[in-house]
């Protein structure tokens, strides 16, 4: 199942990066419709090769446009990007951080790298939500010009997948970029580098501290139409599980933990079949029986 | 799949429609059109 994912998280991370005219005369980034669709994972619309927009991206840019109106007219309201990732998130909650996204494939490829891995202070997961809701929503919001137009502080302030793959290429592309960089450039390339180098030790380390995607996603994990069974009379407890999630998540003390990217890892660790992947079944609620019971029977 | 989900799936799919049909589209597709000088860190 892991080979599989990786072939996956490969075609995905190609496949939505594939526009390889910009080095030959062509627009320095891909201008075509595809960018009305936003990418399931953290893919930065900038980078020259991307076919696809980002999600955090447009709700940030969205949410930044909310207090700027021209005379006589509304400014888009984004709901567009918000219900397709709902949407998604109600599906498959973080199944894309774990199979589509390019960024988290990124950091499965440096976690593969040798050293002493680490695991993380568990308080810091909720680090994401905050990001989520300041940077991502508030802030765009709050902190507006004269004009009241907001900017996507995100983007502006941590973005790692920014910066390596929007801002990095542009730069190299377009030297004359490099004479308007300035504080918020140097932040997020330090940012990058600690976020990259972090990932070495860490599994996972921007998903699970800092990813506002997948604090969103993770919202709906215990609602998903699809769920990981866990089959409590197989399991010995023997935390082969526990050991091969990349998130941190136990499966047999929590089900629907916010924490999981559905990436299967889990299953395949299991040597007991205490663990499956399947649709949820829709439970209706017993009912009431209304019908009055015969004398001298008891309910 | 639990009741609350499938309500979900339909306000999600409704305010999608309503994206689409108000302009949501067109400011996607000019956005990311333009090169994003944030994500860059100029400023």
């Amino acid at each position: 199942m892991n080979a599989f994912r990786r072939l996956v998280q490969t075609l995905i991370t190609l496949g939505t990066n594939s526009y390889l005219l910009f080095p030959f005369g062509g627009p320095v980034i891909y201008q075509g419709p595809l960018k009305a669709i936003c990418h399931p994972g953290l893919n930065c619309y900038s980078c020259p090769a991307a076919l696809l927009s980002c999600p955090v991206g447009a709700v940030q840019n969205f949410v930044a446009g909310l207090r700027y109106t021209q005379a006589g007219s509304l400014p888009p309201l984004g709901t567009m990007v918000l219900g397709y990732l709902g949407f998604i998130g109600t599906l498959v909650g973080r199944l894309p951080c774990g199979w589509l996204c390019p960024f988290g494939f990124l950091q499965d490829l440096l976690y593969l790298l040798p050293g002493r891995k680490l695991s993380l202070w568990p308080p810091l997961r909720y680090l994401k939500y905050v990001v989520l809701v300041v940077m991502v929503l508030l802030m765009p919001l709050v902190v507006v010009d004269r004009y009241g137009l907001g900017h996507p502080w995100f983007c502006k302030l941590l973005c790692p997948s920014g910066t390596l793959l929007g801002a990095l290429p542009l730069l190299a592309l377009k030297p004359a970029l490099w004479e308007t960089v300035g504080f918020y450039f140097w932040n997020k390339i330090t940012l990058m580098v600690l976020i990259l180098l972090a990932s070495v030790p860490i599994s996972r380390f921007f998903c699970r501290t800092l990813c506002p995607l997948g604090a969103f996603y993770g919202l709906f994990n215990r609602l998903t139409l699809i769920k990981l069974d866990y089959l409590a009379g197989n399991c010995v407890h023997c935390k082969a599980c526990a050991k091969a999630c990349p998130t941190g998540v136990v499966p047999y003390e929590t089900q629907g933990s916010p924490e999981c990217i559905m990436c299967l890892k889990c299953i395949d660790a299991c040597h007991f079949h205490a663990l499956d992947f399947g649709l949820r079944q829709y439970k209706e609620a017993p009912r009431r029986l209304t019908a009055p019971l015969p004398p001298g029977k008891n309910p | 799949m639990s009741r609350k989900a499938i309500w979900l799936l339909i306000l999600f799919t409704l305010l999608f429609l309503i994206g689409v049909n108000t302009g949501d589209l067109e400011y996607l597709m000019n956005l990311g059109n333009t090169i994003c000088l944030a994500c860059i860190g100029v400023g």
